[in-house]
């Protein structure tokens, strides 16, 4: 396997494709590497080309979680959620655009069971063992996203920056379908530099875990309050980070014999998150 | 002089008779209570060389031209191997050898659960290994799996005939109670993770086969391979210095033991078989899950007229059935109790002793039960108890050897009567909430076992035998031990164990029995080289022998001389002086067993069914402690790994093909240090008078026994919800919650039709 460190991100972002896959702190992108989920021949290294650290609301896609977790000038939902991601040790390693493009947890998935999202024609999980899965937008994959900066970025209505175009964090992702199993947007040889994330007036980040950290979220809740408007987002309830229009909605999951229990955890985190944000 | 004696060994729960020789001097017990440096705290001898990265474990051995092997694992649950080609794994680079079914018994063409070993390689580096192994060809004819341990029991797929004993008559129990409760428990899978896997470097030399294995039982692994290889076992060496966590599950050589040491012989080099930490996850042993049907009843006074337990393990392909029903026959005093358990034989991963097998998981259900008695009654639950307390064991009538399981309780009341303030630190979803178990289990060891302690002319000691310590600090306690009976200081004592070419046979580190097997062989190994320096010095300064002792590095006298001990042992010059010790009988028709109690504080949020532990109290009963702080950290770590046990781990399978789907340590979920909460232990210490020279029991098992149950129970007090299966999940704990409130709510309507009637 070839290692390389190109000089700009167009360069970068141009050698991907082909079996040659961007590298950033590897910490999702190496062990997939080691269990075959991902083939490559060459490591594209992102280190010197994507741009790391916070200015003025801009993030860059290269910034680790533990640096965003403790910068001030973040809103709190993004802070928390940070801080509620994975371990110390991961989140000194892993950047916020490796984060947001992180593969799904589905242990049916990471075990290479030929489902649908791996190109085949049902979901092992559907009628196996399911506890971590969806609630929402499941009814061909059922796995659960597992970022819960995503679902932080969703809430507080953030804009992506890539070597090609803007869009906003809604739009990288989308649920598979029968012609393109992906589940985000993103072009191969497309890469995110940076991340414009506006300021609300109070937000606020909650997870519930299988145990006290370094767990993936059963269900997170983000919500963020820009004025009158207060915006909800969910992250471990369906195969990507869910917009939730308002808590009634959550009346309207299609929850699998075992994340029913989902529903009910998610209504007490919407009604807290709601219930903590000061109002003006 | 040697004595033969026909005496009971107990491991885990399995008593043999047999014959043995010991050669021991009777020696009188201490002393209760803290001596000179026996029941006082040591740090453990080996913590710097640990803490620095010097001391070797199996994971460190790197010999000359050593290979590496990998092994072929099957995908599935239940298969036959139609057709198998290594020809390419041969050719890949770096390949030495291969092994294919037939060429060890332990490699197989029709695996029966997910991960049993087919094939192995060894190559140059385990990278080769394992790119290798990936060219094997083979095709498989994939068979139904049989899953459901309730549909093998009926099927009459079982590992062993079922399990059933009884005593008195339970029918007579049933309508003699005036209370009875029925529940159903469940229990689930959970894997030690031992954090250095399991592994094994094998080199043979000159027809000797050395084994380099992190294993619990040396002499055991010695016999097993010499016995399968067909050597004699002087020519099996077996070495583990340090050792990286086992729980049980490395108490035999394992599959990798004889696939390293058959390519170490086709290859005439040395073979490291390491498992990776999927394979830990797939094929090293579990603790079993169980369902278990339990009835309990009482008179109205808290009597228990009748328990009963029917209980399904769910052992997987091979392994054995615990004893999950022990709890019950032994805890209570009660008369009329049947056990029955069914070992159902599966297409799943085999178990293997984990850290009181069996006790664990029928601990839960039995303590459950009874607080769940103890609210039908209306009864505090430590008081319901005390009122069935065993004075004797009523298996067999026998007398316990000690038992002060009413002192642990006595000393459990303070810490009880804080259930009010604790229950009063409810606040809006979080309700707070305190439970409390009891434990019993074996732990009082057996012979043969045996100890050397070698006095050399600078008067520093060393203990000798082919011991293990597998990371409980057993090092230090025999240190402490010899330090004891010699009148030396701690630092002078070293401790050569590990080796079975060094040193004498050593007991087994599994069933709580390293401390009571081995620690009255070290004392009475020290006891004779004590003797020894006593007649040496008696000559030396003309004085008669029983007026002498050994204490604070000098020779005393009764009449107040006193003299460095280096003056008599410096006559040695090269010489040294050699103590013989060996591990006497156990008490004859005597029941020895371990006792405690566990207080559990809880706090779960109601709306989204978190709990969060927060304190527990230990306070066990197993006779003198040798070195309280190892002893408390044997508490901690039974009480971690207790509450992993009861909030997160679980090992999940498909159940349509029995795959493993946790084999990480991001999906099997082992507690973080931001789970544990506090911990108190106390010991009751008080020496067993009819065991050994010591009087000590084990605590490597005890403090994970009784942790479920109390937390369960904490969470009854907090929030009137029975959880009855472990783990207890977010989705477990809310499911609880409902069935609480329909009940209540069921109660409430009931009330209100038996106001309106009797209006
Ligand atoms: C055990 C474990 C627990 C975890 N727990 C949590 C958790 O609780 N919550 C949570 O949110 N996350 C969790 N994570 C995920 C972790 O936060 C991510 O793995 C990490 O943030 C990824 O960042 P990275 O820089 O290491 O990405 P990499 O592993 O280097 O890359 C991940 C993917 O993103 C691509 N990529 C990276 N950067 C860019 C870019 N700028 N443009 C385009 N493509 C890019 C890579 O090609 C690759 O496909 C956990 C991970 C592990 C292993
Ligand atoms: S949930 Fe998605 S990833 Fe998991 S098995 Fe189903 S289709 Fe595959």
């Amino acid at each position: 396997m070839k290692f390389v460190r190109p000089e700009s991100p167009e360069a970068a972002a141009s050698s991907l494709g082909n079996g040659s896959v961007a590298l950033a702190g590897g910490t999702d992108l190496v062990p997939m590497l080691r269990d075959g989920l991902v083939q490559a021949d060459e490591l594209v290294f992102l280190r010197d080309v994507v741009p790391r650290g916070v200015q003025s609301g801009r993030i860059g896609a290269g910034t680790t979680l533990a640096e965003l977790e403790v910068d001030p000038e973040l809103p709190q939902a993004l802070r928390e959620a940070c801080a509620a991601s994975a371990s110390p040790q991961l989140r000194s390693m892993g950047t916020i655009g490796g984060n947001l493009l992180q593969a799904t947890r589905c242990w049916y998935w990471r075990l290479r069971f030929p489902c649908y999202l791996h190109g085949g024609d049902r979901c092992h999980a559907r009628q196996g063992t399911h506890r971590e899965h969806a609630i929402f937008g499941n009814d061909r994959c059922a796995s659960a996203h597992p970022s819960d900066p995503a679902a932080a970025l969703l809430a507080l209505g953030a804009r992506l920056q890539t070597t090609r175009r803007e869009l906003p964090v809604a739009d990288l992702y989308r649920l598979p379908t029968e012609e393109n199993r992906n589940l985000t947007a993103l072009e191969r040889d497309e890469l995110i530099l940076e991340l414009d994330v506006p300021t609300p007036d109070a937000s606020v980040y909650l997870k519930a875990m299988d145990r006290r950290a370094w767990s993936f979220a059963l269900v997170g809740v983000a919500a963020a309050r820009f004025g009158a408007e207060t915006r909800l987002a969910l992250a471990g309830v369906a195969p990507v980070p869910w917009l939730l229009e308002n808590p009634s909605a959550l009346e309207q999951s299609t929850p699998l014999p075992g994340t029913a229990y989902k529903v009910e955890i998610a209504r007490a985190l919407v009604r807290r998150a709601l219930a903590s944000l000061p109002t003006t | 002089m040697a004595r033969l004696i026909r005496t009971e060994k107990e491991v885990e729960g399995h008593y043999t008779e047999q014959w043995i020789v010991v050669d021991e001097d009777a020696l009188d017990q201490w002393p209760a209570g803290p001596l000179q440096t026996v029941g006082k705290p040591a740090p453990r001898v080996d913590g710097r060389e640990r803490a620095r990265g010097e001391a070797t474990y199996t994971a460190d051995i790197q010999l000359p031209g050593m290979l590496h092997a990998a092994v072929l694992r099957s995908p599935h649950a239940r298969a036959r191997v139609r057709s198998l080609s290594l020809s390419s794994v041969l050719a890949a680079p770096g390949v030495r050898a291969v092994l294919e079914p037939g060429d060890s018994h332990v490699l197989t063409d029709e695996p029966g659960y997910h991960g049993a070993a087919v094939a192995a390689v060894a190559a140059d580096t385990f990278a080769q290994a394992r790119a290798a192994l990936a060219q094997a060809a083979v095709e498989w004819e994939v068979l139904e799996p049989l899953l459901d341990p309730d549909q093998a029991v009926e099927k009459g797929s079982l590992v062993s005939e079922p399990n059933v004993s009884e005593r008195g008559a339970t029918e007579r129990g049933v309508s003699e109670a005036e209370a009875v409760v029925e529940a159903e428990y469940r229990t689930q899978t959970v894997l030690h993770n031992s954090l250095e896997t399991h592994q094994a470097v094998c080199v043979w030399e000159s027809g000797r086969l050395d084994v380099y294995i992190s294993t619990q039982f040396l002499w055991g692994v010695r016999a097993t391979v010499a016995e399968q290889l067909e050597l004699p076992p002087d020519k099996v060496r077996v070495v583990c210095n340090f050792m990286g966590g086992g729980f049980g599950s490395k108490n035999g050589p394992g599959e990798y033991t004889f696939i390293a040491a058959e390519l170490a012989r086709r290859t005439g080099r040395p073979v490291r078989c390491a498992l990776t930490r999927r394979e830990e996850n797939l094929a090293t042993g579990n603790r079993n899950s169980t369902i278990q049907r339990l009835t309990a009843g009482a008179r109205s006074d808290g009597t228990l007229t009748v328990l009963k337990g029917d209980y399904v393990n769910s052992v997987g392909f091979e392994g054995w059935s615990p004893s999950t029903g022990g709890p019950m026959e032994l805890l209570y005093a009660c008369e009329n109790v049947r056990v029955a358990e069914h070992g159902a034989k599966l297409n799943t991963p085999p178990n293997a002793a984990f850290r009181a097998p069996g006790f664990v998981e029928g601990t839960f259900g039995l303590e459950c039960l009874m607080d769940e008695l103890a609210a039908r009654l209306d009864l505090d639950p430590l008081e319901l108890r005390m009122r069935n307390y065993a004075d004797s064991d009523l298996v067999d009538g026998r007398p316990f050897s000690s038992k002060n399981l009413l002192e642990c309780y006595r000393r459990a009341q303070p810490h009880w009567a804080r259930r009010e303030e604790v229950r009063a630190r409810s606040q809006g979803p979080w309700k707070h909430g305190m439970g409390l178990a009891s434990q019993v289990w074996y732990g009082g060891g057996g012979p043969p076992s045996y100890a050397w302690v070698r006095v050399g002319s600078d008067g520093r000691v060393q203990v000798v035998t082919a011991m293990q310590d597998i990371g409980t600090g057993s090092r230090t306690a025999m240190a402490q031990i010899a330090a004891e009976e010699l009148g030396l200081s701690l630092d002078r004592i070293e401790v050569s164990l590990g080796d079975t070419s060094r040193g004498p046979f050593a007991s087994i580190s599994a069933g709580s029995s390293t401390i009571p097997s081995m620690g009255p062989a070290v004392r009475s190994a020290a006891a004779d080289a004590a003797r020894q320096i006593v007649e040496i010095a008696a000559q030396r300064y003309h004085l008669e022998e029983r007026v002498l002792s050994l204490r604070n590095g000098h020779i005393v006298s009764a009449d107040g001389g006193s003299w460095p001990i280096e003056e008599i042992t410096e006559l040695l010059g090269e010489g040294q002086i050699l103590g013989k010790g060996a591990r006497g009988p156990n008490p004859t028709g005597m029941r020895t067993l371990t006792f405690g109690v566990q207080l559990a504080e809880v706090a779960v949020d109601i709306e989204t069914g978190e709990v969060l532990v927060d304190r527990i109290v230990a306070i066990h009963d197993v006779g003198r402690v040798i070195n309280p702080l190892g002893a408390s950290s044997q508490v901690e770590g039974g009480i971690i790994q207790g509450i992993g046990h009861t909030l997160s781990e679980d090992r999940l399978l498909d159940p349509g093909t029995g795959t493993v789907l946790t084999q990480t340590l991001d999906a099997y979920k082992l507690p973080t240090i931001a789970d544990v909460p506090e911990i108190v232990a106390e010991f009751v210490d008080r020496p067993d008078e009819h065991l050994t020279n010591l009087g000590s029991k084990g605590l490597g098992e005890p403090p994970i026994i009784p942790t479920s149950a109390a937390i369960a129970n904490a969470i009854r007090d907090a929030t009137g919800a029975n959880v009855r299966s472990l783990p207890i999940t977010r989705e477990e704990m809310l499911r609880a919650l409902r069935a609480a409130r329909e009940r209540e709510g069921l109660e409430r309507t009931a009330e209100t039709v038996g106001e309106v009637r009797s209006a």
